[in-house]
């Protein structure tokens, strides 16, 4: 569920200030520097469109099934076929020009509907999982970086402890508790979907933190040494400025990748946990438990099968093209 | 949504055993019976393989209470007094025949005495004789309720013992008991030679039927008894025996038992055909069907009590369906309304309008895996009534009258309780749509810790308005279901709803239910279970929703493959033969 740690090690550099670059001389920002390397990229940028696509289609989501354009929780049980175990009637899962990607077995809910509603979904409890992550792994990896000593041997304690906890153990039997405690302070009862995703969503994320907070504490060690950190000191500036106004901006690149290869992580394991139990159940819609359920299905039907895997093949493709792309932009030392 | 394990209770006796013959456009893709036992006579030998999914809970056959494994022990390790036949005609198979005894048994006293007398000549695994002691003490365990759990124990309520200050018999079992408890016990179970007499408080007029249906009957061998250490011995009276011992994990292999004499016994009981019988548990029904589609190795002489995924229907065509059955199992689901919310029986009547059972079905896979359900009381069981409930896709406009009419704000808001699994979530998705065209707003709750379920459901004070549940009857008689789920006096307590999970309590229903208690005449009874069965239907205390269908494979080297009543429409291991 975290990410694998060989990716983020590689971003462990400093951000340069390439002086001997040609295009240096025309007086661009790194900002600017960094966008030119990527939008000469060309496999970046279509990660970048695929990956703003499903972006906009999420945001667009929940308009579309309040104007009835998508309507992925109406029954068509008539399309189905009970002799066969309700599998849909005819080939190819059912597909016609209302149901543009079939229905589903059993219920027949559109499947198109459901997995652009469920795209909504997955990444909502993605992004929410990532910044979770984000945060706290910033937040301690900046402290424990910069104070050193200590403090820091502490947090790297915290970090190791996290690490060795067998997360997705724990996640599975906590989750019937979890999301009881979860379900009392948060409206719905405990299948719904709110505390099912909100505790996927906390447990995804503090155990997601610390890969994302060493990175954070290697790139604070250097940058601490810098001279206008010294010059800050010297002027007084007290600790919370020096930790989010003096290094915090200086962090953005790291971040910003760090949080493009969380994502994908995430939407996997939003499926992989769908298929242990743990997390939004159906009838609401997720990429993972529209694919958990397509799942035994592989041979009846198989296009119910096929495209929530493909969705989710892509966006997590697209996802981590577009982080691999973000680094070299922002980083172009680094070696490939 | 039907589980097996249901809970510690009830799931034996009765099924109906019409090999249902698929009802679509004329194909041949439902294997029937002479199709399967593909040459009619099978030859001694060879090693039959029964697939399992979960473990055991208990082989002991005072605590065993599921109904494969009932009637999966009476073909192969445990003999009782008396047992059911293998046969395909559903009335032969469900009327008990002398096994261990000499006959079906005589009653006197008007059914509260019960006389048998067994066989000369029977054994247990080391040689030793079956005696008239050894069935005393069998009974005598399940007095012992606090070590022999899990089991049936209708004779702690029949057996004329005296019951003690807390209602309970003062006789607790043969590992510690008063010497009064003892004494009274000795009154209640006599032996002389090998007649062994028991005499009951109150008439059991179908006394038999529950001999044949449970174990809890069984004899058992007091040196062998370590209480709850021989929860996982097995000591054979049957022609098999266990080889080592039971792995819960993984299951067991049953050889031949050589001190069984099959002159004692009836091949209308077990033919014993398999040299060996391998019980294999821990696979899935996918994988348990995947393996036997292929049907290769050990697959071709195996069995299983998995229900074909409907995911797999598809893949069941030519010479794979000629090895499917489907037989309509003994266990049906139900709804019951928590009487503590839903006070209105009008409202309570708008549900049972508004429930769209065909939706259900076919979520739940359609045809090949239930049959829709209009009594609680299954077809096969004594008492059942056609039409008690309408089925069918409900009528939504009758349910919006009534909840007109009951005057309650609509849409009216509901919670239904189930336990969640993904063709589960798909039923109570369709169930949804109907109610809310009625007139309710639905809210589920698919519970997803299943083991906890029915400790969840029982609680008084719980939120949940409709509740699913499953049972199958203990043995052919609605006495065995209506009567343990409805009556209120031995159900609801003040931390226990019991097994009446929606806190139903009605006078006249527990009258009806004494007078059939007290019946002497068997016909008397049902008629008066009926009575009851439509007071209950009166006051919608439930909602049949569906009998699951058994749709089952197995593999090509399979022989005389039946799925009877008696076997409780799992595969019966009596007839089977491998070569």
């Amino acid at each position: 569920m975290s990410l694998p740690e060989s990716q983020l090690e590689r971003l462990e550099t400093t951000v340069p200030v390439d002086v001997e670059d040609p295009e240096a001389v025309l007086g661009k920002s790194p900002t600017q520097l960094a966008l030119g390397r990527f939008r000469r990229d060309r496999l970046s940028m279509i990660a970048f469109f695929v990956v703003a696509t499903y972006v906009i289609g999420a945001l667009l989501a929940p308009l579309l099934v309040k104007l009835g354009v998508i309507d992925p929780l109406t029954l068509h049980q008539d399309l189905l076929d009970p002799a066969l175990g309700s599998i849909p009637k005819g080939s190819w899962g059912g597909i016609s020009w209302s149901h543009p990607l079939g229905i589903e077995p059993g219920v027949g809910r559109d499947v198109m509907s459901r997995l652009w509603y469920g795209v909504t979904f997955s990444l909502t409890i993605a992004l929410a999982a990532s910044l979770v992550a984000i945060v706290i792994g910033t937040v301690l990896g900046i402290i424990g970086g910069f104070t050193g000593g200590f403090v820091d041997s502490v947090v790297g304690r915290i970090v190791d402890l996290t690490l060795s906890f067998p997360q997705t153990l724990m996640l599975l039997a906590l989750s019937a508790t979890g999301v009881a405690l979860a379900a009392k302070y948060l409206p719905g009862n405990g299948s719904d979907a709110l505390p099912n995703g909100f505790y996927e969503v906390l447990v995804l994320g503090l155990f997601g933190w610390p890969p994302i907070c060493r990175l954070i504490r290697g790139q604070v060690l250097s940058i601490r040494e810098r001279e206008f950190i010294d010059a800050a000191r010297l002027l007084g500036a007290s600790k919370m400025r020096l930790y989010f106004r003096e290094i915090l901006p200086n962090l953005w690149a790291p971040v910003l990748v760090s949080f493009t290869l969380t994502m994908p992580a995430y939407v996997s394991a939003e499926a992989a946990l769908s298929f242990l139990g743990v997390g939004i159940h159906p009838p609401t819609p997720t990429l993972g438990n529209v694919l958990v359920d397509s799942i035994n299905y592989s041979v009846a039907d198989f296009t119910f099968f096929f495209f929530p895997a493909l969705l989710i093949a892509i966006i997590v493709v697209s996802f981590n093209l577009l982080g691999d792309g973000l680094r070299d932009a922002l980083d172009p030392k680094a070696d490939r | 949504m039907a589980s097996y394990r249901k809970k510690a209770l009830a799931i034996a006796a009765a099924a109906s055993m019409s090999v249902a013959l698929a009802a679509c456009g004329g194909g041949s893709d439902n294997g029937s019976k002479s199709d399967s036992s593909s040459s009619g006579n099978a030859a001694k030998g060879g090693t039959l393989t029964y697939y399992i999914y979960a473990a055991l809970e208990h082989t002991d056959p005072q605590r065993t209470y599921v109904g494969r494994d009932i009637t999966n022990w009476s073909r192969t390790v445990y003999r009782s007094l008396v047992t059911f036949p293998i046969s395909e005609d559903e009335k032969v198979s469900t009327t008990p025949v002398p096994d261990l005894a000499t006959d079906t048994g005589q009653s006197s006293d008007g059914a509260k005495t019960w006389k048998f007398t067994v066989k000369d000549g029977v054994k247990w695994e080391d040689g030793k004789p079956i005696t008239c002691e050894d069935f005393k003490y069998g009974a005598s365990r399940v007095f012992a309720t606090d070590i022999i759990t899990g089991g049936p124990n209708y004779i702690i309520t029949y057996l004329d013992i005296p019951e003690g200050k807390d209602g309970l018999p003062i006789y607790t079992g043969p590992y510690q008991s008063s010497a009064e408890g003892k004494a009274a016990f000795d009154k209640a179970i006599t032996c002389e030679g090998s007649t062994i007499t028991y005499h009951f408080k109150k008439p059991w007029a179908d006394f038999p039927l529950a001999v044949a249906s449970l174990h809890m009957m069984d004899p058992y061998r007091a040196d062998k008894d370590q209480g709850d250490k021989s929860n996982y011995q097995i000591f054979s009276n049957g022609p098999y025996k266990l080889e080592g011992a039971w792995d819960k994990q993984k299951g067991g292999t049953l050889v031949r038992n050589t001190n069984y004499s099959a002159s004692t016994d009836s091949a209308d009981i077990r033919k014993a055909l398999p040299d060996k019988i391998v019980f294999d548990i821990g696979k899935t029904a996918e994988q348990v069907t995947d393996q036997l589609i292929a049907d290769s190795g050990a697959d071709k002489t195996a069995v299983t009590e998995r229900r074909i995924p409907s995911s797999y229907y598809s893949q069941i065509t030519g010479d794979v369906a000629k090895r499917s059955v489907t037989v309509t199992s003994p266990y049906t689901d139900y709804l019951v309304p928590n009487f503590n919310r839903l006070t209105n029986l009008q409202v309570r009547q708008a549900l049972a309008a508004s429930l769209d059972d065909t939706a259900w079905v076919t979520a739940g896979g359609g045809e090949k895996a239930y049959t829709e359900a209009t009594d609680i009381v299954n077809p096969a069981v004594k008492g059942y009534q056609e039409g008690l409930f309408p089925g069918g896709s409900g009528d939504p406009e009758k349910s919006k009258q009534l909840l007109q009419a009951a005057g309650v704000q609509m849409p009216y808001p509901i919670t239904f309780t189930y336990p969640s699994t993904a063709t589960a979530d798909k039923q109570a998705a369709a169930l949804k749509a109907g109610w809310e065209k009625g007139g309710f707003k639905v809210t589920l709750d698919g519970v997803a810790n299943q083991d906890a379920y029915y400790t969840n459901i029982q609680k008084p004070d719980q939120k949940a308005d409709i509740i699913w549940a499953g049972w199958g009857a203990d043995w052919p008689s609605a006495i065995t279901v209506t009567a343990p789920l409805f009556d209120s006096r031995p159900n609801l307590t003040k931390n226990s709803n019991g097994q009446d999970y929606g806190a139903y309590k009605s006078d006249e229903f527990n009258a009806l239910v004494d007078q059939a208690q007290n019946a002497t005449d068997l016909d008397q009874q049902t008629q008066l279970l009926q009575q009851g069965d439509k007071v209950l239907a009166k006051d919608v205390a439930y909602i049949p929703v569906d009998t699951a269908i058994f749709y089952f494979l197995h593999g090509s080297g399979v022989k005389n493959y039946m799925n009877t009543a008696a076997s409780n429409g799992f595969p019966d291991l009596g007839p089977i033969g491998v070569k």
